[in-house]
């Protein structure tokens, strides 16, 4: 390079070349977030930075920022502090999952504790909300935040906010709604989860509450901290209100991925279907160990659930809440498929308010998505008794049989061991439209148990008897003879009674044949769930 | 020291341990019968038997404590 060159093409001080200067100070300042000493707490207390939450959640380049350059903003008055709050604290935009579009409403813990502000919610969240419904692509929420930002919601301005919720509702099963819970979120923010499809939960790190510790203090009295009220140990476990705990940010934004996955982008499309190699009509081995033909014992019906849909494809929800009903996604056949199954090795696989509720919100969420039902049967019925009318079973249970019946979309039943009572109708039994229904051999289909039945029909007789003990036990055996899958054939009440190793071709077939199924019911706004 | 609850109305079916007994996680320690099921009671966690609270044949409530481990 000569002198008189190099000379020639110094940098002119020109107004574009200043201009575009001050944009990507701008931008690396606010892609900063609050700063080197923020983010060295963030990741003390065992977090990731909200960027890289978001570079993990989409694929790579993928994401599109919208709202970089926002901060906050004097709200009626009061201070701003436009330096220090960068994006206004909420990363928003959108990327791709696997491919499919996705949007993002990530808080940023480091700017302001995640507060949700009047830029950050009214015009950047808002946004997303706005547009993911327009284009009908699920949203991600990435929680990590203090709640509403005090210093510019305290004051009956509040009057005018809290539409995200009603947003949410509108958006329920149009599109899907994710909450990842990756920190504090506290208050009525909490209702984000409270509305959303699922909600995965850090450990240690993350909770939930409506009102914060503070908040509690003051209003009760009751001494307790964030995590003891609102940590995966309570929602994942005691309410329900989560679904999966997971270790770390990086186990739950996978979780998130995956979870979208089963799931088509919205309600006016089918689930992507998936290449899984797992031949349609494999024969399925091992059932014979898996499942006891004496219908007293216990088994892990999970093992059923591996052993018949595609491999590596179980992905299970809420499965340290009401264990006593299994609900998740599968494939099979590459179809997305939701799979309802009691599990005998809890409670016996009895029915309960919890399970019933579990169940319901489950199937709720297929039906709306286009997402075919499979209900592996094996039920001893609803607990009964006093603790369980107290609790308001009757109402829970009835949400189940609501949930079942609403269902349009495919659904296969099969009944592996027992189908007592309104068990049997809530596992979609022949009266809720299954599109095929299916017995093994030694599946015990009846109102109740034999025993229970002959000390209600037969009381009186088996007291007038001489020799009452053999009278009973004579009378149970007649009942339990009547108790068997060929009868409920015999009378065509059931499609076949089919050999085990047979249950996945029969399932995959059952869901194939309700491709085109179309329901047609009568005109009304809503029903109205027994909620 | 971990009271081991009933998680539903039944009764006692079988005591399978003893107080003194070393158990593992997961072990069965009594199985209760309720809803025509036998339902197995099993250890939350490894330790040692101090109490068996319960006796085959008695009726429990959801969420007596039935074995007390140390």
């Amino acid at each position: 390079m000569t002198f008189w060159s190099a000379n020639r093409i110094r940098p002119v001080e020109n107004e574009y070349g200043k201009l575009v200067g001050e944009l990507h100070a701008r931008r690396k300042k606010n892609l900063a977030m609050g700063g080197a000493e923020k983010i060295d707490k963030q990741h003390q207390r065992g977090k990731l930075t909200v960027r890289e939450r978001i570079g993990l959640l989409f694929d790579q380049g993928t994401f599109v920022e919208l709202g970089l350059l926002a901060h906050q903003q004097p709200v009626r008055g009061g201070e701003s502090d436009p330096d220090g709050t960068p994006a206004d604290g909420v990363v928003t935009g959108h990327g791709d999952v696997d491919g499919r579009q996705v949007w993002v409403i990530a808080y940023d813990f480091t700017v302001m504790a995640g507060s949700m502000g009047a830029v950050g919610e009214q015009f950047k969240a808002a946004r997303v909300r706005e547009l993911a419904l327009c284009y009908r692509k699920p949203i991600v929420w990435l929680l990590d935040s203090a709640g509403a930002r005090i210093q510019e919601a305290a004051g009956s301005t509040f009057a005018g906010s809290g539409w995200l919720f009603a947003d949410q509702v509108v958006m329920s099963g149009v599109i899907p709604q994710v909450a990842a819970m990756l920190g504090p979120c506290a208050a009525g923010t909490a209702y984000i989860p409270g509305l959303a499809d699922f909600v995965p939960m850090v450990k240690e790190t993350s909770s939930m509450a409506l009102g914060g510790a503070r908040l509690v203090k003051a209003a009760t009295g009751e001494d307790v901290t964030d995590h003891e009220m609102g940590g995966s140990q309570v929602h994942c476990y005691e309410s329900g209100v989560g679904d999966n705990e997971v270790a770390d940010d990086v186990e739950c934004i996978a979780m998130v991925r995956r979870f979208l996955s089963y799931l088509p982008s919205s309600n006016t499309e089918q689930p992507p279907l998936v290449v899984t190699g797992d031949p349609p009509d494999r024969l399925v081995d091992g059932l014979d160990k898996i499942v006891p033909v004496n219908p007293r014992s216990a088994y892990d019906v999970r093992k059923v659930v591996k052993a018949v849909f595609d491999q590596e494809s179980w992905f299970e929800l809420k499965p340290t809440w009401a264990k006593n009903i299994v609900v998740g996604f599968a494939r099979a056949g590459g179809q997305s498929v939701g799979v309802v199954a009691n599990q005998p090795m809890q409670k016996g696989g009895a029915l309960d308010s919890d399970a019933a509720d579990k169940a319901a919100r489950f199937i709720r969420m297929c039906d709306a998505f286009n997402i075919p039902l499979v209900y592996l049967m094996d039920v001893p019925g609803f607990m009964v008794g006093s603790q369980v009318e107290k609790e308001g079973i009757i109402r829970h249970g009835a949400k189940m049989l609501y949930a079942t019946s609403e269902a349009t979309v495919p659904k296969v039943t099969v009944i592996m061991r027992k189908a007592y009572g309104a068990g049997y109708y809530v596992m979609n039994g022949k009266g809720y439209q299954p599109d095929t229904i299916v017995a093994w051999p030694f599946a015990e289909i009846s109102v109740m148990g034999p025993e229970g039945a002959v000390n209600i029909i037969f009381n009186k007789q088996v007291e007038a008897a001489e020799d009452p003990t053999a009278t009973r036990a004579q009378l149970i055996e007649t009942i339990r003879a009547q108790i068997t899958p060929y009868l409920a054939a015999g009378w065509a009440m059931i499609d076949d009674v089919i050999d085990p190793v047979e249950t996945r071709r029969v399932i995959i077939k059952g869901i194939e044949q309700a491709r085109d199924k179309k329901i047609d019911r009568p005109w009304r706004k809503h029903g109205n769930i027994p909620v | 020291m971990t009271e081991v609850k009933a998680e539903l109305v039944g009764s006692v079916w079988k005591v399978k341990t003893q107080v003194g007994a070393q158990v593992a996680e997961e072990d069965e320690l009594l199985i209760l019968e309720s809803m025509k099921m036998e339902i197995p009671v099993t250890a939350p966690r490894a330790g040692t038997v101090k109490e068996v609270r319960v006796k085959e044949g008695e009726v429990v409530k959801e969420g007596q404590v039935l074995v007390v481990l140390e």
